[in-house]
């Protein structure tokens, strides 16, 4: 066996692991420890191609989320991004005492705190023809080119519409909702491929809120029954070891 | 309580899900470290491609069933 340390995340230097599973230890320098498992370097060996392989993908990104699932219920969890291996633990050591600081401020931001994802999805079909059905009143009849013409400028006009009420959407949830966290960050959506489901997604946010508090999957809940006539949806996932919240990247959408 | 106020059932965590948090998010640790996952991009375009496949052979699966 070629051996690594995997780091998993951070965690206050006074921590402790109750019931260690696969070797998962801390390594300790100050005020820090870092959560580490011993791995065999050569299950990582041509990463890229590994990357790619989704059964191994899966393997290995659940065990990532799992230990840090373990560690995440009490007491802060700094957690770092898949694949750190280090071979040596005083090598570990100088990555804690390198950058004990920012781990410090990450750990003190997320403490006592969790990442909740929300995810908007519409079906799109559904909102069009309730927009269409609206204008029923004023659409033109007949089958002549004319009318033609006009039922397919009056489509044009009702896709349109749908997009601006999805970003309507989209900017008003994540306004409301990053009132009731301490921070939140907007990603990309996921297309319709990549998320498996036939509805489209129009929103794909993250946020830190405290650990007991539920107005945020209530505010959730409430969306969905507003925007439910326009055959939209919400959804939480979480809780989440606070992924989006740590790090250089966290520090603006944490100042907002 | 009612229906709406109960808490919702988790659906179980999908592996797109958790890989746009453990490949895209959390502290990257760069300089002298073995090893480091980097070019996420790369990732994305495999698994969107995996997935694809997947269905693909699915649905290949099916028909030789049928």
């Amino acid at each position: 066996m070629n051996g690594g340390w995997y780091v998993y995340g951070v965690a206050d230097g006074d921590r402790e692991i109750d019931e260690p599973k696969g070797g998962v230890r801390l390594v300790r320098e100050g005020r820090v420890a870092a959560i580490v498992g011993p791995v065999d370097l050569c299950e990582f060996d041509q990463l890229d191609e590994r990357l790619n392989d989704l059964a191994w993908l899966e393997q290995k990104a659940r065990a990532h989320e799992a230990v840090l699932d373990e560690l995440v219920g009490e007491g802060a969890v700094v957690p770092l991004r898949f694949g750190a291996i280090y071979r040596r633990p005083d090598e570990v050591v100088a990555l804690l005492r390198d950058r004990g600081e920012e781990f410090e401020a990450d750990l003190d931001r997320v403490r006592g705190r969790i990442e909740l994802g929300v995810k908007g999805f519409v079906d799109r079909t559904a909102l069009e023809n309730t927009l269409a059905r609206e204008r029923v009143a004023t659409a033109a009849g007949g089958g002549s080119g004319r009318a033609y013409l006009e039922r397919r400028r009056v489509q044009r006009e009702i896709a349109d519409e749908a997009s601006a009420i999805l970003a309507e959407a989209a900017r008003t949830a994540h306004e409301r909702l990053l009132e009731l966290s301490v921070a939140g960050t907007v990603s990309r959506p996921h297309s319709r491929e990549l998320s498996g489901r036939p509805e489209e997604m129009f929103l794909n946010v993250a946020y830190l809120v405290q650990a007991k508090d539920e107005s945020l999957r209530e505010e959730v809940a409430a969306l969905g029954r507003a925007y439910a006539p326009l055959a939209l949806t919400f959804e939480v996932t979480g809780p989440w070891p606070p992924y989006s919240f740590v790090g250089s990247a966290s520090r603006e959408h944490a100042a907002q | 309580m009612s229906v709406l106020e109960r808490p919702q059932l988790e659906p179980e965590v999908t592996l797109v899900e958790l890989v746009d948090r453990v490949l895209n998010k959390g502290v990257v640790l760069t300089g002298d470290i073995t090893l480091s996952v980097a070019g996420v991009d790369l990732v994305y375009v495999g698994l969107r491609l995996l997935l694809a496949s997947a269905s693909t052979f699915d649905r290949l699966q099916q028909e030789e069933a049928a």
